[in-house]
């Protein structure tokens, strides 16, 4: 179990983490943070949109990528079955979890296997999903994670605010000032170029020395059984080449059917994720390849909820994502309040999906409503998720699962939605009902025929917006009236 | 991991159900995906091999031109104008390559130790893609184990024009077989985490030089 969090750091456990509205409002006082956010989402959404804007094919380009991943789900066992022969034919080993408590045990015997007393790490969000780092830190290994962003969050003790720029919330004031304590550097300036030096050297000594390495994955190919990554700094290359033992966490949802189809995957990705033509490194491996690279390789594939996801043909959609981050980039809510509040590694649209389903909608309730619904993540979807649909359905589910908790029973909204269910059910109710609410609402309408403010419940709904006035008569009555003139 | 093969069949037993057990012909549903996006490229093959170019120099990548009986004195050029000298070099690069009046150590299995002591690396290339300025290694016996193009600090990379696709589905296109290994460079190693800035070379090679070799593009 994990020790309380400190005041002040981000929780990303669904579990744990407070109902987004509460944790939004705690952020949305950070300028500084908002700041950060709004300045890097901006300069990606614009790299993006000039890239995709050059691309004359881009829609084909998104419905093949689509396509593909949507034949993948429906024949995922296929698929799976089949990068487990072809890994395994090529040396390597796969395991499979179902949750997240195996995954970790799967990756602690192996890591005890190796009497492993460090870790090199590339970034994976599916790492954070399962929290590997607490329970490998609490088994008495030490995990150093090696991209540079991974390596702000973890010297300074912070958590990922975006799936593609994790640190994007810290600028290079607070970068210079973490650098500076945990690496005893006290000259540093906060020039990125040296901090990145900073890093380079730090990490360098640690990729020649570790011997075991833990990944995520961008693609897995049944095809070939083959592992792809995708990245721009060159630490995935130093830990999927230097170790004697990889590991590889992947979600089940990460298999691709044939080498052919990274045609379409790494155009969207690279376009999607950082806004470039293609990312600086990208990397393919198969099993163990004699006298290159690490000579035990280990994959494991996670299940941990998202079976559940496949099940629901409505949402079975969010496990098309390839993990770009477009749709964070985009989102008026997610730039606003940058990812922490999602409390989940998984923020921004796709987290407000994503983190509920995994959850079983035990937990991360208020996500769905996460959203104005305005469609700009699905616009910019690379494989055309359509997540204001998720959303929409995921409500649904959310309010007919609370409506049935009896100690919902007097929960003004609920007992709000009683009421007008048994108004609207007869003409006679419903018109009595018009009839009173204009004489009440009348006590609050001023004379500019506006209602600015409302007691009680009504209040949350006037702090923010003004309400029209009800007008004197209704179209039904404007309608009988006409008649009876005869017109 | 000796519960691992029980979770095996739970978890494939959950995906058949919830997929109620997949296409009948996998194959044939996947053949019949539509794929209406552009393959071939468009361009002659001057403007392609000038387009490869100009997207490597946007890398900040140092590109020289030579015709195939100069290339010795341009690799010579390359590696003098580096003011380096202790080199690595793949088992299967061609001899000629290896210029005279640097320390040359040829990888028939070096150690880590060794390649970390070099400062540069000369290898071949599988490919280039010109649409994104890739340089696409397959690490065959001219390019080399993974290691040596990843650790020293300056990589001179030799590309022949013939190499030289327009598009990424050419690239695949050229594949008759998937690699076992394959290592996708464009540019050199770069990071944009701390406030977007885009900074070069954080682990891998700092300096990309390329050399693009003018043969016949006629041939393959």
């Amino acid at each position: 179990m994990r020790p309380p969090a400190n005041e002040g750091h981000p929780v990303l456990d669904p579990v744990l983490a407070a109902p987004f509205p509460q944790a939004a409002f705690t952020v949305l006082r950070n300028t500084q943070l908002r700041k950060n956010v709004a300045h890097a989402t901006d300069v990606i959404q614009g790299k993006r949109n000039r890239l995709v804007a050059e691309k004359a094919d881009w829609q084909e380009l998104r419905s093949a990528a689509s396509a593909v991943r949507t034949h993948v789900l429906e024949n995922l066992g296929h698929y799976l079955e089949q990068f487990e022969e072809r890994c395994t034919a090529a040396g390597g080993t796969v395991h499979w979890a179902k949750d997240a408590a195996e995954a970790r045990a799967i990756i602690l015997d192996i890591l005890r296997e190796e009497q492993a007393s460090e870790v090199i790490k590339i970034k994976t969000m599916t790492s954070a999903e399962i929290q590997l780092n607490p329970a490998i830190e609490a088994a008495g290994i030490k995990a150093f994670e090696t991209d540079l962003a991974e390596i702000i969050l973890q010297l300074g003790d912070d958590e990922p605010s975006h799936i593609v720029v994790p640190a994007l919330h810290v600028n290079r004031t607070q970068v210079r000032e973490i650098f500076a304590r945990k690496m005893n550097l006290p000259e540093l300036s906060d020039d990125p170029k040296e901090l990145t030096a900073a890093a380079r050297t730090f990490l360098r000594e640690k990729f020649l020395r570790v011997p075991t390495a833990i990944s995520g994955a961008n693609f897995l190919i049944a095809e070939t059984g083959s592992v792809v990554i995708v990245e721009s700094e060159g630490n995935g290359r130093m830990c999927l080449t230097l170790p004697r033992t990889m590991i590889t966490l992947a979600g089940i949802e990460k298999v691709i059917p044939r080498f052919h189809d990274l045609e379409i995957m790494l155009q969207v990705l690279a376009r999607s994720a950082t806004g470039e033509r293609m990312n600086p490194y990208s990397s393919l491996w198969t099993g163990v390849t004699p006298g290159d690279g690490p000579q035990r390789f280990h994959v494991v594939l996670l299940d941990n909820g998202r079976s559940d996801i496949l099940a629901r043909r409505g949402e079975r959609q969010t496990l098309k994502c390839i993990r770009c981050g477009a749709c964070q980039n985009t989102c008026p809510v997610y730039r606003q309040t940058g990812g922490h509040a999602y409390g989940s590694p998984y923020a921004g649209p796709i987290g407000a999906i994503l983190t509920p389903q995994l959850m079983h909608l035990e937990h991360a309730q208020t996500l769905p409503y996460a959203s104005s619904l305005c469609g700009a993540c699905y616009e910019v979807c690379p494989v055309k998720i359509n997540i204001p649909e998720v959303l929409i359905d995921l409500r649904a589910q959310v309010t007919d699962k609370e409506r049935d908790e009896e100690r919902r029973f007097f929960d003004p909204m609920y007992l709000g939605m009683r009421i007008a269910n048994f108004i609207f059910a007869s003409a006679g109710r419903f018109r009595l009902a018009q009839r009173m609410g204009r004489l009440g609402l009348r006590l609050f309408t001023r004379n500019d025929g506006w209602i600015h403010s409302l007691p009680s419940l009504g209040a949350r709904w006037t702090m923010t917006r003004d309400l029209r006035g009800l007008p004197d008569e209704t179209f039904r009555e404007w309608w009988a009236a006409r008649d009876r003139k005869g017109e | 991991m000796k519960m691992a093969p029980i979770s095996r069949q739970a978890i494939l037993d959950r995906i058949r159900k919830a997929t109620g057990g997949g296409a009948p012909d996998v194959a044939g549903s996947y053949a019949g995906l539509h794929r209406d996006y552009v393959r071939a490229g468009k361009l002659g093959a001057e403007e392609r091999i000038a387009l490869m170019i100009e997207r490597l120099r946007e890398y900040d990548a140092e590109v020289v031109e030579t015709a195939p009986d100069s290339l010795a004195e341009a690799t010579q050029g390359q590696l003098a104008a580096s003011g380096r000298r202790r080199f690595v070099a793949p088992a299967g690069l061609p001899a000629e390559w290896l210029a005279e009046g640097f320390e040359w150590q040829i990888d028939r299995g070096l150690s880590t130790a060794e390649i970390e002591q070099a400062e540069g690396v000369v290898t071949a290339a599988f490919c280039g893609i010109a649409d994104s300025g890739t340089i696409v290694l397959h690490h065959s016996a001219a390019e080399g184990r993974r290691i040596i193009s990843l650790l020293p600090d300056w990589h001179l990379c030799v590309l022949r024009a013939s190499q030289v696709v327009e598009t990424l589905p050419e690239y695949f296109a050229r594949c008759s077989e998937a690699p076992v290994l394959a290592t996708y460079i464009s540019g050199p190693s770069a990071t944009a985490d701390i406030e977007m800035t885009r900074i070069k070379g954080v682990h891998g090679p700092r300096f990309l030089h390329v050399i693009v070799v003018r043969d016949d593009v006629t041939a393959r």
